[in-house]
């Protein structure tokens, strides 16, 4: 597991153990990663990221146009594997949790676990902090080394 | 907003090319998914209509490598252009870290470049963000057409570029200028960065 926040590890391992989901994504609602099980690719998360977050604002969207209280959970049920998908508040703001769980486990109890790791979540969310610095201020040059590498100049 | 994981020393940002329809901005991201390799990117995700206009959104996901010591990954989004996907423009545009625009050089598309340059700020200030602190730079896109079919630079900068943000001319489609205007506006999200402002 991997986790850009510490305070979402404990309840996530909490959540994996609990339900046997393969994948997990928890997102923001903009499709920044915050924590990830399961995926093997940096660059493939992000993609299921915004991808996650894309079909939940669409989901929100579509349900403020027909009038109706916004969808907060979208499920899949393939034949081998499913997705959940579900939108939910915390105190660090909107975020999103993608999870994609097979015949191992079972939606109802994908759906009763991830209610608890909300729960968790909001309860180990701390407050809003002052952020760090940074970057130092002469990062140019080793961003223009990059960028030349990146495209081969 | 910026994601910052100080443990593994990783930074990701979200770029969105924003613009009108047919002004390059899906142009400019399979330049860039052309001429970087596999292992600094991934799939390009694009949500297109049949006829290969961007439905949703473009996304894709580039590795910059080590910049003072993080691991700096920046996630390109482009928006649909056209006047009536504006609720989806605005869900791309959440959490956007900077925004390029990419005008058509053309100067019968000038209106179409007027509207969407508006668009943007109106998009932004709903989401309570003022486009003058916002990191944006300009992108003239078409500059390869016949010179009686385009403004200049200097023309478009006149009508456009009132802020005088940084602006770069391209040819999106062969490459040019595509480089220049990455870098152009990663220094400027990166910098906002270093002066601590936009974190997560």
């Amino acid at each position: 597991m991997r986790s850009v926040e510490p305070w979402v590890v404990a309840p996530l391992e909490g959540f994996l153990g609990e339900s046997s989901a393969r994948l997990v994504l928890i997102m923001t609602s903009a499709g920044q990663v915050i924590a990830q099980h399961g995926f093997t690719r940096a660059l493939d998360v992000m993609s299921a990221a915004a991808l996650g977050a894309g079909i939940m604002a669409s989901a929100q969207e579509l349900a403020r146009v027909i009038t109706w209280p916004a969808f907060t959970t979208v499920v899949h049920q393939g034949t081998r594997q499913g997705h959940f998908l579900a939108r939910f508040e915390t105190p660090r703001g909107v975020m999103i949790g993608l999870v994609v769980f097979g015949s191992e486990t079972s939606l109802g109890l994908v759906q009763l676990f991830f209610n608890q790791l909300v729960l968790d979540l909001k309860h180990a969310a701390p407050a809003e902090k002052q952020p760090p610095q940074v970057l130092p201020a002469d990062f140019e040059k080793e961003l223009n080394a990059s960028l030349r590498t990146l495209f081969g100049r | 907003m910026s994601l910052v994981n100080f443990t593994t020393r990783e930074i990701t940002c979200k770029i969105v090319y924003y613009g009108p329809g047919r002004s390059g901005k899906t142009s400019n991201l399979q330049y860039v998914y052309g001429r970087v390799p596999e292992s600094r990117r991934g799939r390009m995700v694009s949500l297109a209509t049949q006829t290969d206009r961007t439905l949703f959104f473009d996304f894709l996901p580039i590795d910059l490598g080590v910049i003072s010591g993080f691991a700096t990954r920046f996630q390109l989004y482009t928006v649909p252009g056209q006047v009536y996907y504006n609720a989806t423009r605005q869900l791309v545009l959440q959490g956007a870290d900077g925004v390029v625009f990419v005008a058509d050089s053309q100067a019968r598309r000038f209106e179409e470049n007027l509207e969407s340059l508006q668009n943007l700020q109106v998009n932004l200030l709903q989401q309570g963000i003022d486009v003058r602190q916002f990191p944006v730079v300009l992108q003239y896109n078409k500059q390869d057409l016949p010179r009686d079919l385009i403004l200049t630079q200097t023309e478009l900068d006149d009508a456009l570029n009132f802020r005088a943000l940084r602006s770069f001319t391209a040819d999106a489609l062969h490459g040019a200028g595509v480089f220049e205007t990455l870098k152009g506006i990663s220094e400027i999200v990166l910098k906002r960065l270093a002066a601590g402002g936009n974190l997560k």
